[in-house]
């Protein structure tokens, strides 16, 4: 008899200092643990408590998993304290994820802010993975300052990338930091994305997805072609508990990617 | 196969006495405390037990059977640690307004792609013995919801009392299986008793339907199209006001179905335990760094009726109120959801 909210051991193999408030932590399933990008996972930390996370590394690799987590609640703020080799539980993968298959032979914009880019991250890998399948891949990345910027290494390298095109802003600048000063919307401007055949990803904060649907709207993009990750209060992770409403559908087992056309038309959608 | 027997009253008893050396048996009762008397309540039957037909539903919800307020559904990291096969039980006084809630509860835990294992085999070690309502509290409005007071599925048994016994119909193969296990209690029922029935049953709703009428309740057919219109009525704000967030009408209600999942560690053992949780509480909705999409009162009291009368009508096609009236008796602010409703249509129409 399969118990649905019984975790699974995982081992954090290392942990990797992303900014301040942000880790990365690499996880090993003790059973083989398979995720699609964009599905999220329950993670445990035993006898405390879980949280849903999307998992911020490549869905082909099996047998590790990376989590990047910001330290913002109860949770997040005794895993940033942990030690390597601490086991933890998890369950999932829960959720749809991504629609990679709706986004074959099209110019694909991604728009992330902050920590944001943790399952965006999940997505390039599997984007980059196939890129023969679609036309480009266009990223515009928001942090709140230079050290707030998440992944800093693997940023550049996939600046080189073919069919990618990359650019970073800061909200608030600083003399460490030469490049763009302002938020993420400022710099969606003249993409090089032809609007007709584009699948536009945002994820981020409630606040900055909504002033960038509001702008990607602005622009001409198509509520249909625009993916939102849904943040809400979660426990169970299955469709039963009944924290994550947004009008009819459940964020967890509906979600937690849905495209503004299926949300335009609810209630206070960005709260 | 015939499916509907009859069973004498003076018999009952020693059904009751066979029961109980093969199940757990619960039955609503009557009891008096202190000269004062009780409303109908579960209690456990036992041998020698004489039960009392009852007359309207118990004050608690049958969720009370499969679920929870707090218990320990998993531990982890040990191999070995599993759960007993729950006890079998039977139920009787189960009515009409129950097994509708109850609809809601199993679409919840046994539906889509993750089934909840221990709800499962609670279920399936229970015998639902209903009862046809012969008479109704003022709260009662299942009418409303086309919710006859009378179970027609869902049921294993269903008795409805006629002369000195009662109708007894199998509504599933346990039913029958049921019938079978005690067959020396029961006899086919002849077709003048089952004409007796269908002439008491009607003679039953046409009085709760004029216990109804005046009340000029907001019906199935409209209630979804209220929860989209009604959506900034200021019904809200104006029922919220005596809301103490005791969160009864969620813990009392028949379809009520959140939980909350949390975790203990005594000693090396890690505990997953699960709880109900309540719509109407403060950080049912606040995300970690604090954000609360249901930061008000206001929010939460309408968030609880479009959880019921749009989300469900959406997902699965019923209003998850059954019209029992529980949450109407257990509020201490006085809110009646039936009051709630047409205050909503009054404001609607008033906007046209």
């Amino acid at each position: 008899m399969k118990n649905i909210y019984k975790p699974t051991e995982a081992i954090i193999e290392g942990i990797i200092t992303e900014s301040p408030n942000i880790k990365t932590f690499v996880l090993r399933p003790k059973v083989p643990f398979e995720f699609k990008t964009g599905q999220f996972i329950e993670l445990t930390l035993p006898g405390i408590g879980e949280a849903p996370f999307t998992p911020s590394s490549d869905p082909n690799i099996k047998d590790k998993m990376d989590i990047t987590i910001m330290k913002a609640g109860e949770i997040t703020s005794l895993l940033h304290g942990i030690q390597p080799n601490t086991p933890v539980g998890i369950r999932g993968p829960y959720g749809l994820g991504y629609p990679l298959d709706k986004f074959t032979g099209k110019d694909i914009l991604i728009v992330g802010g902050g920590v944001g880019l943790a399952p965006l991250r999940s997505l390039l890998f599997a984007l980059f993975g196939s890129m023969d399948k679609y036309n480009k891949v266009v990223l515009r990345y928001g942090s709140r300052t230079a050290n707030d910027i998440i992944y800093k290494g693997l940023i550049p390298e996939w600046a080189k990338l073919d069919k990618v095109n990359m650019m970073v802003t800061v909200d608030v600048g600083d003399p460490s930091w030469s490049g763009n000063v302002g938020l993420v919307t400022t710099i969606l401007k003249d993409l090089p994305v032809d609007l007709n055949n584009a699948a536009v990803i945002v994820c981020g904060p409630p606040i900055m997805m909504k002033f960038v649907t509001l702008k990607l709207l602005d622009l001409g993009f198509k509520p249909p072609d625009i993916y939102l990750s849904m943040e809400k209060s979660m426990s169970c992770g299955l469709g039963k508990c009944g924290h994550c409403r947004i009008g009819p559908y459940y964020v967890c087992k509906d979600g937690p990617v849905f495209t503004y056309e299926q949300l335009k038309d609810l209630h206070d959608i960005w709260d | 196969m015939i499916k509907i027997f009859y069973i004498k009253d003076k018999d009952l008893p020693f059904l009751i006495n066979s029961l109980c050396a093969d199940y757990k048996v619960f039955s609503p009762l009557i009891k008096e405390i202190e000269g004062e008397k009780t409303d109908y309540s579960y209690n456990r039957l036992f041998k020698g037990d004489i039960p009392r037909f009852s007359a309207y539903r118990a004050v608690e919800p049958l969720k009370t059977f499969f679920t929870s307020p707090l218990e320990k559904v998993s531990g982890y990291f040990k191999e070995g640690v599993n759960f007993r096969e729950p006890e079998k039980i039977v139920i009787f006084g189960v009515k009409s307004c129950d097994i509708q809630g109850h609809k809601v509860q199993d679409f919840v835990f046994l539906e889509g792609q993750e089934k909840d294992s221990l709800y499962r085999a609670r279920r399936e070690n229970t015998v639902l013995i209903s009862g046809d309502c012969t008479d109704f509290k003022n709260v009662c409005h299942c009418l409303a919801w086309e919710v006859l007071p009378h179970p027609t599925v869902g049921f294993d048994l269903n008795l409805s009392p006629l002369n000195d016994g009662y109708i007894v119909e199998s509504g599933s193969d346990r039913g029958e299986a049921f019938i079978q296990r005690y067959k020396d209690y029961f006899v086919p029922a002849k077709e003048t008793q089952v004409l007796a029935r269908k002439a008491k049953r009607e003679s039953f709703i046409e009085r709760l339907r004029k216990h109804l009428l005046p009340q000029g309740l907001v019906s199935k057919a409209e209630v979804q199209r209220l929860m989209k219109d009604g959506y900034s009525a200021d019904t809200w704000q104006k029922f919220m006001l005596t809301c103490v967030e005791c969160a009864g009408c969620n813990l009392i209600c028949d379809t009520c179905h959140c939980f909350l999942l949390s975790d203990e560690k005594d000693r090396d053992e890690f505990s997953r335990l699960k709880g109900w949780d309540c719509c109407q509480y403060t950080n049912f909705s606040r995300v970690a760094g604090g954000a609360n999409p249901l930061k008000t009162r206001t929010q939460r009291l309408r968030n609880r009726f479009i959880k019921k009368f749009d989300f469900f009508i959406d997902n699965m096609g019923i209003p998850a109120c059954c019209g029992c009236g529980r949450c109407i008796e257990v509020c201490p602010g006085k809110i009646d959801i039936r009051e709630v409703l047409k205050d909503v249509k009054d404001k609607v129409s008033r906007n046209k």
